[in-house]
This record gives structure tokens, C-alpha cells and sequence, in this order.
């Protein structure tokens, strides 16, 4: 998490926060302190010798906060004042009650005792901030930990995925790289062994993920990324929800009528289906090859609609 | 620098020690750090009134002595200082902590730390033994996410530029009632003060910085809002009949699950879907191309016909 120069008002709360945490740590080293803190080791004495000057009117050895860390360890005496951890704020109950709808779904059938304290801790928050926050997971957790896993220990995963561009669910053994974010879509850009190349997935098509014991040999192999497939096109209609489509930036946009688009991917397949979905909003420029396959697309389509089988 | 650090932290004691209220002259009098011209003092204890409520710590008003009504007192209650989820158990720290490490490197990361910080205060380890292995992650970094989050929970109005379908950006002014996500998107709901209802917007077409207007407790949240119904019933809903190839379009088929039925026609099943948006259920169907072919309703297919016709005419 990010590291800022602390604001007074920061390091007042922190200081707030840390006369709790040691009373319950007692003797917690200084270097443990600061991590914990996510602060310097300097930084931290700073704060212990501000909250030094600390305590009660009257100031005197009697009504100070006494602390010791001088040893390297810290702790803590005649600090009863301020000894309760204080209440969470509103926002960091926000924080928390989303952060525990990310959690429902990815919890394993057989534990029920789980879900149900994660409802009730879930119900004890609302009734003290309201109904202000709510999220349905896309991602399963589990999954998502099983991923971290193979990357931290270097090892390949067994997968079951949705491909919606294949419009097809494969098992597929994958070199996880890199984790990453596509227009609010968690990715993992991995080494595939079935597609014999690089390729991206997406978080919320995992149906499993295993770790895998079979050795990974990925970095044998040189294989590079694919080509990119790039087109040039036009969009007459839902400017804003096509752009999104095709992962464009609305920044960028000059809002001339007849403005061309750049738009690729590493997926012919992705490109087309694209293409076909906003038949009546887009128009390919370029190239010629794609707007054919396009067109073969829909004249297919067409003939099924024109069947009288499926009149 | 510390001097306000610990002027903060001193008031902060002297206020949640005293069992009554003590006036404002008692805190000039006693507590370290208020130094200067009576005016100066009177504008450091407004500051720092401000900045501890901002940290969550609200100081109470009230009479000191009800013969001199003219000097208000101040306090703070314990009960309004001191963590408010009661007693908790290992495995609940754990699952409240793996709820807040959720934020780690995204928005809201920092009230995700501090909160981290009082649940290890509490001082019991959490039971992480006794839970699966499992990463949660909020996947946004949008800073306006924690604007939003923070007008909400102040009850502050708020405005901002927003995208309309022409990319044109038009400021909206709202009074912020929630946020959600659903399918990776994050939306915020609030009364819309302009038109005068309830309306949601999608947070990254939000095209300017959340700027606060007015003061907090501006409005209160009605009881009929549910967050939850909101979401779900904000469009009248449609059902369309579809044919599915067999063992293609998955997505839709398992949208469908329980409609799902083999057709007179070989090689195709039959199902019903429910829909909102028309215009998103005709591209969905385009996506799958000739896998997919819909039945009804009439007017959607003739759509479907008309696009097919123009793109094997433009592209053919």
C-alpha cells in the first residue's frame, strides 16, 4: 500500500492507533512495529517520542504515556486512556462490508459456518452504516488464490476454461506470468501449452484451477507473443458503449462524424464476433479480408433466419 | 509539524478522560499545545474539532453546567471512541481481515491499512487455518470511487461530468445514496437533483473528479431505497425464445439452464431468456454468429434480419 509523507492529522491517528496495539503486543520489536505500521523504523520513533509528550493534563511523569524502546522492543505503560482500539470509521466499514462480498461466493459448499459468519458480520456492519454498498463477486476467490500460488512457487496450473471467443469450455495447462486488468476485467496473462503460445484469460471465465505437478518447461520454449490483427473502422451509432466494446479509450475521441478507429487484438475470432455484434453501428474500413469473413459470418446467419425450419 | 500532532493526540485524551464536559477555557487552560492570542486558540480548537471528526472521532457538545448555558463543554464518549463490532472471535478477525486485505493496491487501500491496524490491535490472532485459501481483490483503482463512498457515508451532494451514449458530457448533480458492482462494473445510484429521480451511473464514464457541494447531512437516504432491488428492477423485463446449436453458445445456454429443451429441429435446443436492454440482447445474439437463432419476439428478429441484410450487402 502507497507510502506518503504523513500529514499531521495522519500521524495523529496513527499514534491514536498505536498506543492500542502495543498494550497488546507488549515487547513487539521496532522493526515489527514499522511493518505493521507500513512507516520507517525512523519514522516510528518519531511517532514514540511525540507520543512520549503524550497524555494526560498536568503532564507531569504521572499522567504522561511511559514507553520503553530504547531495547529495540516497545512497550507501554499508563496509557489506560487511550488503551481501546478505536471504532472503525464509516468508510473503513464500506471498505470492509464490500470486501466481504467478495468473499460469499468463493467459500466451498461444506463450509456453511463460514457463510454464516461472513452474513452476520456482513448484517452487523449494514445496521451501522445502512444498505450503501453491495457486490457481486465476478471472480472467485479461491481461484484467484490458487493463481498467486502457482506464480509465487513457479508452478504450472490445470485449468478449466470458458473461451467465449471459441464459445467453448477446454482443460488447459497454462503457465501463469502476470496478473492483470482489462476495462474492469481481471486477466492472467499466461503461456498456454494447448494453444502452444502466450495468451490472455479472463479471471471470471475460470470454471477450476489446479496447481500442477508436472514440471513447468515454459522457459525452454521460444515462443513469442502472437501477431496482433488490427482494423480500421468507423462507428455510426452507441458510440460510447462501442468504444467500450472494443477496449477504446473515450479520451481520445474528436467526435467528427466520420472519424476511423484503430481497434486489434491477438484474435481474429474476437475481431469478427465484434464486428458481427455491431453490424448495425460499425463499419470496417480496413482490411478488405476481414470485412469478408464479416460479411460470410452474416450471410450464414442470414440463411438460417431465411429457413423455414426456423421460421 | 509534531507540535499539532501532539496538541491532537493531548485533546483527544483530555476529552475521552473527563467523565464531564469541560469548557473551552478549561482546554486553553490545561491542555498542551494551545498557544497564542485568544483568537488564534479559538481557531486552532475549530481546526482541530474538525480534524478529529474527520478521523472518525466525534466530539459531543453539551452543557457544562446548565446555570451558565453561555459556555458549551465538550467530550468524547468512549462508547463513540472505542471499536463497535463488540466482541469477535479469531475467525471473525480472520474473515474481516481477509475482507480488508481485498483493497490491497486498489482504491481505498488506505482505509483498508487503518482498518487492518485495529483489527490486529484487538489483539487476538487470527484463525486462518480454519479458512480455504482464498485472494478476494477489489479490482478498481478509480480514485471517484472513494469520493463517492466518502459523500455517502458524510451524506454530502455531490456533482461531476457525465458520458452520455454521444460521449458528450453533461454535469450531473446528485445526492449519493450507494454504490455496486456487478459483472466488474461499478455503478453509483443516487436522487438525481435535475431530474428529480432516483438514477445509477456507471463510475467509469464518469469523466471528471466527484466535487462535494454543501455540507455534510445534507439529506437523509430514503427508507424505501433497497440497493439491491434497485439493481435488479430498473428495466421492465422481456422474455425472448431462442434456438441454440447444440453444445455452442454456452454462455446463453447456461443463462437458460433451466428452460433448456431439445427442438423438433436436429441439432438445435430451444430455450427462453429474460431481457432488459433490446439492444444489447441483439449484439449478444450477433456474437454467436449462426449458432445462434432467435424465435421471438417478432419485432427483435426482424431486426436481427434487417443488420444481417445490410452487413452481407456492405460486406459480401
Amino acid at each position: 500500500m502507497a507510502k506518503t509523507q504523513s500529514s499531521p492529522i495522519s500521524k495523529a491517528a496513527r499514534l491514536l492507533d498505536l498506543v492500542p496495539y502495543i498494550s497488546t503486543h507488549q515487547g513487539v520489536s521496532l522493526k515489527d512495529l514499522a511493518i505493521e505500521f507500513d512507516i520507517s523504523v525512523t519514522e516510528l520513533l518519531d511517532d514514540l517520542n511525540t507520543l512520549w509528550m503524550c497524555g494526560l493534563p498536568g503532564y507531569t511523569p504521572l499522567e504522561l504515556i511511559d514507553l520503553s524502546f530504547d531495547s529495540g522492543f516497545v512497550s507501554i505503560r499508563n496509557a489506560e486512556v487511550l488503551q481501546k482500539v478505536r471504532l472503525l470509521t464509516k468508510e473503513e466499514l464500506v471498505v470492509i462490508a464490500i470486501g466481504l462480498d467478495l468473499l460469499k461466493e468463493s467459500i466451498p459448499s461444506e463450509r456453511g459456518d463460514l457463510n454464516g459468519a461472513i452474513s452476520s458480520l456482513a448484517e452487523k456492519i449494514k445496521g451501522l452504516i445502512g444498505d450503501i454498498a453491495f457486490v457481486t463477486p465476478t471472480v472467485n476467490s479461491a481461484h484467484r488464490a490458487v493463481i498467486l500460488r502457482a506464480m509465487k512457487e513457479r508452478k504450472d496450473l490445470e485449468i478449466e476454461y470458458h473461451s467465449l471467443i471459441r464459445d467453448q469450455v477446454s482443460l488447459r495447462r497454462i503457465t501463469p506470468l502476470e496478473l492483470g486488468e482489462d476495462n474492469g476485467l481481471e486477466t492472467l496473462f499466461a503461456y498456454c501449452y494447448q494453444a502452444k503460445g502466450f495468451r490472455t484469460f479472463r479471471l471470471d471465465n475460470f470454471f477450476d484451477a489446479q496447481i500442477s505437478e508436472v514440471l513447468s518447461e515454459v522457459s525452454n520454449e521460444s515462443a513469442s507473443r502472437s501477431e496482433m490483427f488490427k482494423a480500421k473502422c468507423r462507428i455510426n451509432n452507441r458510440l460510447r458503449t462501442t468504444l467500450e466494446r472494443f477496449r477504446l479509450n473515450t479520451a481520445s475521441v474528436s467526435g467528427k462524424s466520420d472519424e476511423e478507429f484503430s481497434v486489434e487484438s491477438f484474435s481474429q475470432d474476437w475481431l469478427i464476433r465484434n464486428f458481427l455484434s455491431t453490424l448495425g453501428n460499425t463499419e470496417i474500413i480496413e482490411p478488405i479480408e476481414l470485412a469478408k469473413l464479416v460479411g460470410e459470418k452474416a450471410h450464414a446467419t442470414l440463411d438460417l433466419y431465411k429457413n423455414k425450419v426456423f421460421a | 509539524m509534531s507540535r499539532k500532532t501532539e496538541r491532537l493526540v493531548n485533546l483527544t485524551i483530555a476529552l475521552l478522560a473527563t467523565k464531564r464536559y469541560i469548557t473551552k477555557s478549561e482546554i486553553f487552560r490545561t491542555v498542551d499545545g494551545y498557544e497564542g492570542s485568544a483568537e488564534s486558540k479559538e481557531r486552532m480548537f475549530e481546526r482541530d474539532k474538525d480534524d478529529l471528526r474527520n478521523l472518525g472521532i466525534e466530539i459531543e457538545v453539551g452543557s457544562f453546567d446548565p446555570l451558565f448555558e453561555d459556555e458549551a463543554g465538550y467530550r468524547i464518549k468512549p462508547d463513540s471512541y472505542q471499536f463497535q463490532l463488540g466482541e469477535i472471535s479469531s475467525q471473525e478477525v480472520s474473515l474481516l481481515s481477509l475482507a480488508a486485505e481485498a483493497w490491497r493496491g486498489a482504491a481505498l487501500d488506505g482505509s483498508a491499512l487503518t482498518a487492518l491496524r485495529k483489527l490486529h490491535a484487538i489483539g487476538i490472532e487470527s484463525d486462518l487455518d480454519s479458512i480455504p485459501e482464498l485472494a478476494p481483490h477489489a479490482n478498481i483503482r478509480d480514485k471517484n470511487l472513494q469520493l463517492a463512498i466518502a459523500a455517502i457515508t458524510a451524506k454530502k451532494r455531490i456533482s461531476f461530468q457525465y458520458l452520455n451514449e454521444n460521449l458528450q458530457s453533461q454535469v450531473r448533480k446528485i445526492a449519493p445514496y450507494a454504490v455496486a458492482s456487478q459483472y466488474g462494473h461499478w455503478y453509483l445510484y443516487g436522487q438525481d437533483l435535475e431530474k428529480g429521480s432516483l438514477r445509477s451511473f456507471r463510475l467509469d464514464r464518469i469523466a471528471s473528479d466527484i466535487q462535494e457541494e454543501g455540507k455534510s447531512g445534507a439529506y437523509e437516504i430514503p427508507e424505501s431505497f433497497q440497493l439491491r432491488s434497485q439493481m435488479e428492477d430498473s428495466d421492465e423485463l422481456f422474455t425472448a425464445h431462442l434456438y441454440l446449436r447444440t453444445g455452442r453458445a454456452l454462455s446463453l445456454r447456461s443463462r437458460a439452464a433451466n428452460s433448456l429443451q431439445p427442438s423438433k429441429i436436429p441439432g438445435w435446443d430451444l430455450v427462453s431468456l429474460t431481457f432488459r436492454d433490446r439492444e444489447r440482447l441483439i449484439e449478444e445474439l450477433l456474437w454467436y454468429g449462426d449458432d445462434v437463432v432467435l424465435h421471438s419476439p417478432q419485432d427483435l428478429r426482424d431486426e436481427i434480419i434487417l443488420r444481417l441484410e445490410n452487413g452481407v450487402k456492405s460486406y459480401g
